[in-house]
């Protein structure tokens, strides 16, 4: 339902011969297949990052993504080569997340009360690029804050922009539900970016 | 800050996401465009659409595994079949062609027949059977001469045949022709033996050879195909 990104400047674009690396891939060749998993592997990590807040388990459903990309790269039928594979990184980081939510032995972080006071987030490694811009460093950390079904919510609709039906299916959640976290989960940023209006307001 | 006459902020939410249930609320979009709360919440919710639609993207602290490993493949039960005959498959056609080769060479060197030690052993049980035959023989001639039966049946040789007279004789003859039957029985054990016919190479070519069959033919069965 949200529109593709239109700004694709902070993003990795497509490789300049994207559909023949794609099917010489699907054709078995492991190099193709690995020339494409380095030119989006910021973007899958990204994506597993947003989502589960750490940089190991980020890295884990990342190279999970990898693995189930290889096994179905086969029955890729054209569309978004970036958007197919974030969709395989949105279930890969999910699967990991409901393994975590079912032990508790590891809670995942879900700051949902308290000041929303931003983190030190050039302290985070992972954040180089996001800290090259106050705007997007802010973002970060203020969807960090948010309880972490909301933030699910936000990042992969907002963020990977996948519809509310295709989110919702992701999270074993009614559509209804889906939406009304979207929802909270951007007028919940908007409070905590209040401060910081001026960044947003072009 | 929440007035009752405001819509609710998850419908201006909706309006800013321009979802089309959203979109079409003629009273929600009149409300907004009359009143300038409402109408900054939908423009800074915009905003930050498009702030969040344009978030870049994150390099991985550490560098990430991009191929899975081939196994990767094989993690069900079939393909794990799969995987051990393509493991073992290298390593069974090796020792299978190697066999063959002993077998071959064994076969096509005649003077290697006896030196092998199971050959050896068949010959040194084959002289025992037969001196194992020579004493039952002993004891049998030695009753039969005793009783003044002649020995046609049981003599070899026409002068043990010959011997039928009396008993002592006959007795002395009996042992004697034994013994000599024994011995010959084991000389006889002997050089059959080396001149077996049992001589292990084929089988060992044999092995060999249907070692490498089962490799090929278990990896032909169990290994995925591509395509």
């Amino acid at each position: 339902m949200p529109e593709a990104s239109q700004a694709t400047s902070r993003r990795t674009p497509p490789l300049p011969d994207e559909a023949a690396v794609i099917a010489r891939a699907a054709d078995g060749d492991r190099m193709a297949f690995t020339q494409l998993m380095e030119h989006y592997q910021s973007a899958c990590y990204g994506l597993a990052w947003r989502l589960l807040g750490d940089p190991d388990q980020a890295a884990d459903a990342t190279q999970d993504a990898f693995v189930h990309a290889y096994r179905a790269i086969r029955s890729y039928r054209g569309g978004i080569f970036r958007s197919w594979l974030m969709r395989i990184t949105a279930n890969a980081s999910y699967d990991i997340l409901r393994r975590a939510q079912r032990r508790p032995a590891s809670p995942l972080p879900d700051p949902d009360e308290g000041g929303v006071e931003l983190p030190d987030i050039s302290a985070a490694s992972p954040l180089e690029e996001a800290t090259r811009s106050d705007m997007y460093g802010h973002l970060e950390a203020a969807l960090r804050l948010l309880p972490h079904d909301q933030r699910t919510a936000v990042v992969l609709c907002d963020v990977y922009g996948m519809d509310y039906n295709e989110v919702a299916a992701m999270t074993d959640s009614a559509l209804g539900t889906v939406k009304s976290r979207i929802h909270r989960g951007r007028l919940r940023l908007r409070d905590m970016l209040a401060e910081h209006r001026e960044l947003f307001i072009r | 800050m929440l007035n009752s006459n405001h819509p609710d902020d998850e419908r201006l939410s909706a309006l800013a996401a321009a979802d089309p249930d959203a979109s079409a609320d003629a009273s929600l979009t009149a409300h907004v465009g009359g009143c300038e709360r409402c109408a900054d919440v939908v423009r800074e919710l915009g905003f930050l659409r498009s702030a969040l639609s344009d978030m870049p993207d994150v390099a991985p602290p550490r560098p990430l595994r991009l191929l899975p490993p081939v196994e990767a493949d094989a993690v069900s039960g079939p393909d794990r079949l799969g995987l051990w005959a393509r493991r073992l498959f290298a390593p069974a056609l090796t020792a299978g062609a190697a066999l063959a080769m002993v077998g071959v060479v064994g076969t096509a060197l005649p003077g290697l027949g006896g030196m092998a030690s199971s050959g050896g052993q068949d010959a040194f049980s084959d002289a025992s059977e037969a001196a194992e035959a020579a004493n039952v023989a002993d004891d049998f001639d030695a009753e039969d001469a005793a009783g003044g039966t002649e020995l046609e049946f049981s003599a070899p040789s026409g002068d043990a045949a010959g011997g039928g007279g009396e008993d002592g004789e006959a007795t002395t003859l009996g042992a004697d022709e034994a013994e000599e039957q024994r011995t010959a029985a084991e000389e006889a054990g002997r050089t059959d033996a080396l001149q077996s016919e049992r001589s292990p190479w084929p089988m060992v070519l044999f092995s060999g050879v249907a070692l490498m069959i089962a490799a090929a033919l278990l990896r032909w069965i169990l290994v995925p195909r591509a395509g």
